[in-house]
């Protein structure tokens, strides 16, 4: 009985395999060799076979005896010769990836009844017209504008913000960018962005009080919220800082912000560590943490909603209705959107759930209130889709209207850094992180 | 970062094909962005950080959905810290001899049990002066490398300041490595490396978006034997990469690009 056996960590098991298969007069591992003088050995028809017996022994063994184990004192290794190097320039003969932009985050320009969308796939930010319906059946929309390219500085980004007078587009860099990057509303291309201004690393949202010109900044780890003049720009210094274990915030994501109440809103995902501190790090459940709107420093919350009846699972971007103070929370996850009256506190259940297969929501990490027209959007990070319902829509309800920036019931691959993979050699799979 | 989801491939997936299986969610404890991890054929396992909560997740091969892992190593006795800045993103699993490597800052390679669980000690720790290794400390804007594992040769490569440190695989406390490729010459880039340990070769990222290919026995200003100059190729970045034996092929992500790309490479396998 011989067996097919996957290949142990990339290369282990198969190392033990080609051992069997090696000539006995193959170079050991003191022989010296160039590339271009090894022989090809090709695996046996049925596959990569090792018996049974000796597969499992294999697993079990320590490694001094793996060689023994097969009968080999030592095996082949390559050794240092003449310093010669080969190019292999041939193209890739596959390539992973999704064509088609994948949407992170959604807001609404009321001056200009415009929808702006944040797309951290294809690195762009695409202008439709608010009211930009994509039909069944119909191709993709096409956006009115579109700011890309290597001078936009727009990466990884995901929160945005829209000033409500002149239509300025804010969007925070969530990766090596470090930075929140403003844009003029009528610029598109590939454009530098009007101002910049340096925030720390991993910045995730961004919330505005008019009332104060003050621009919040969600940093999802070390977990802080720094506040910053709305104008600030380069290597100004934020106003204040809310950050340090009293404040309970953990893997920091969406903000938002009640100005007629003076709360601020944050959720958190529940992973903790003192980055300075070994082994401090826990788990905790995902939570919404209120706090007054100018706390700073290593403040506590007010209240904190947390707990299994809240349903937040990776809970991304948050907005408020300033009109009931009612929070819509994009619940990436959860396939929702949850809605919490803002008095909520505990493990308390959301009083509206947005979610079901009418209601074409696909790992929605992005969500806007329009307060205006009553209306709110969710930006879908799985099917390259913005959808918008009714401000009191509840439970399994159709949207009124999409925009859709892909094949009808297109699944795209949500994708959002790709700077790992590993092989799965049991399944013939890739394993590809974000 | 939103959504940092483990996604897995068919090896023939191509442009615009979805996932097979997705792991994601808050029941998983992964957090943030993966810059290396492992699956371990010999037990079926996904072995991957949760960077923001100083843990390393060991999950089943076939991991789908919301599926919690089947352990996870975290507590005050782990030693485990990483930057603020680049976390705690890169491991390595060694499943023939059982063991998870996982670099942290301040200059230490922390080996754990591949079974151990909870708040565990460390079984052996690499670190010292005679080490070379050097790493970002806590504070430090840097991150931190994975080691490479050749556990048919008994080695153990760890990437520290562009230069490959070779060390017994054993090796722990203040322990020299055995070997060190480093100079203008090797045209090394960070990263992970990964051993073809039939070969001897070890195959990482190279200087200027390449992968090359250097022999555990190397020693020295060494250049590599082949290089794979993956930007000048394609126009994108290189962020690591992994090796299929089997298929003959490399597989590269590019972080800029959101893509993986598969190049044939038999020259290095034959």
């Amino acid at each position: 009985m011989r067996r097919i056996i996957p290949i142990a960590v990339g290369t282990t098991v198969l190392a033990i395999c080609l051992v069997l298969l090696r000539p006995a007069n193959s170079p050991s591992s003191s022989t010296t060799v160039s590339p271009r003088l090894i022989s090809v050995q090709r695996f046996p028809e049925n596959g990569l076979c090792l018996p049974d017996e000796a597969a499992s022994t294999a697993a079990a063994a320590p490694p001094e005896s793996l060689l023994r184990l097969f009968g080999s004192s030592s095996a082949y290794a390559a050794s240092q010769k003449s310093g010669e190097m080969a190019d292999i320039g041939r193209p890739p003969v596959r390539t992973i990836r999704d064509t088609y932009p994948t949407y992170s985050f959604v807001a609404v320009d009321n001056q200009h009844d415009e929808v702006v969308l944040q797309d951290l796939n294809l690195w762009s930010i695409r202008i439709f017209n608010r009211l930009e319906n994509t039909p069944p059946g119909a191709p993709p929309s096409v956006p009115r504008r579109l700011i890309q390219g290597p001078k936009t500085d727009i990466q990884f980004n995901n929160g945005m913000y829209i000033d409500p007078k002149n239509g300025d587009i804010y969007s925070v860099e969530t990766d090596t960018g470090d930075k929140v990057v403003v844009f003029d509303r009528a610029k598109q291309g590939d454009v530098e962005p009007t101002r910049i201004l340096r925030v720390p690393h991993r910045g995730f949202s961004l919330a505005v009080d008019e009332d104060k010109q003050e621009l919040y900044v969600g940093v999802q780890y070390p977990p802080q919220i720094p506040v910053y003049r709305k104008t600030a720009s380069g290597d100004e210094k934020p106003l204040r800082s809310l950050q340090g274990e009293s404040t309970r915030l953990s893997d920091t994501h969406g903000v938002a912000l009640d100005t007629k109440k003076k709360l601020m809103f944050v959720n958190n995902w529940g992973h903790v560590s003192d980055y300075l501190t070994a082994g401090t790090g826990r788990f905790e459940e995902a939570s919404i943490s209120v706090y007054s709107l100018d706390a700073t420093g290593d403040a506590a919350p007010l209240r904190v909603i947390q707990g299994p009846k809240t349903q937040l699972n990776w809970p991304a971007a948050m907005s408020l209705d300033p009109d009931t103070g009612d929070l819509y929370v994009a619940n990436d996850v959860g396939q929702s959107i949850l809605v919490f009256k803002e008095a909520d506190h505990g493990n308390v259940a959301p009083s509206r759930v947005i979610k079901g297969s009418k209601t074409r929501l696909s790992y929605p990490t992005g969500v806007f209130v329009d307060a205006k027209h009553k209306e709110v959007w969710a930006a879908n990070f799985g099917n390259a889709t913005a959808t918008v319902y009714p401000l009191s829509a509840n439970g399994n309800v159709a949207p009124v209207r999409i925009i859709r920036s892909a094949p009808e019931g297109y699944e795209g691959l949500r994708f959002g850094k790709v700077e790992a993979v590993a092989y799965d050699s049991k399944r013939e799979e890739y394993l590809v992180p974000n | 970062m939103s959504h940092p989801q483990i996604a897995a491939f068919a090896r023939l997936a191509k442009e615009n094909t979805p996932p097979t299986r997705t792991l994601i969610g808050q029941k998983t404890l992964i957090s943030r962005t993966m810059h290396a991890f492992d699956y371990d054929a010999v037990h079926d396992e996904i072995v991957v950080n949760s960077p923001l909560a100083q843990a390393i997740l060991i999950f089943r091969g076939g991991a789908d959905g919301e599926e919690p892992p089947v352990r996870y190593i975290q507590g005050p006795r782990t030693q485990i810290v990483g930057t603020g800045y680049g976390a705690l993103d890169a491991v390595t699993v060694d499943g023939i001899n059982n063991e998870i490597f996982l670099p942290v800052a301040s200059n230490s390679v922390l080996v754990f049990d591949r079974s151990a669980t909870g708040d565990v000690a460390p079984k052996r720790v690499l670190h010292g002066p005679d080490t070379q290794i050097q790493f970002a400390a806590p504070g430090d804007r840097g991150a931190l490398p994975a080691v490479g594992v050749d556990p048919m040769h008994n080695l153990v490569i760890v990437p520290s300041r562009n230069s490959l440190l070779i060390f017994d695989r054993n090796a722990g406390g203040n322990a020299k490595p055995l070997r060190v490729i480093s100079g203008p010459k090797t045209e090394l880039g960070g990263g992970k490396p990964h051993v073809y340990a039939p070969k001897g070769w070890i195959v990482a990222m190279a200087a200027r978006g390449s992968i090359g290919v250097w022999s555990i026995n190397d020693n020295g200003d060494v250049p590599p034997r082949w290089r794979i100059p993956v930007t000048k190729i394609t126009g994108m970045n290189v962020n690591g990469v992994e090796i299929d034996p089997v298929h003959k092929e490399l597989m590269v992500p590019t972080g800029n690009g959101n893509t993986v790309f598969t190049f044939s490479v038999p020259e290095i396998f034959d």
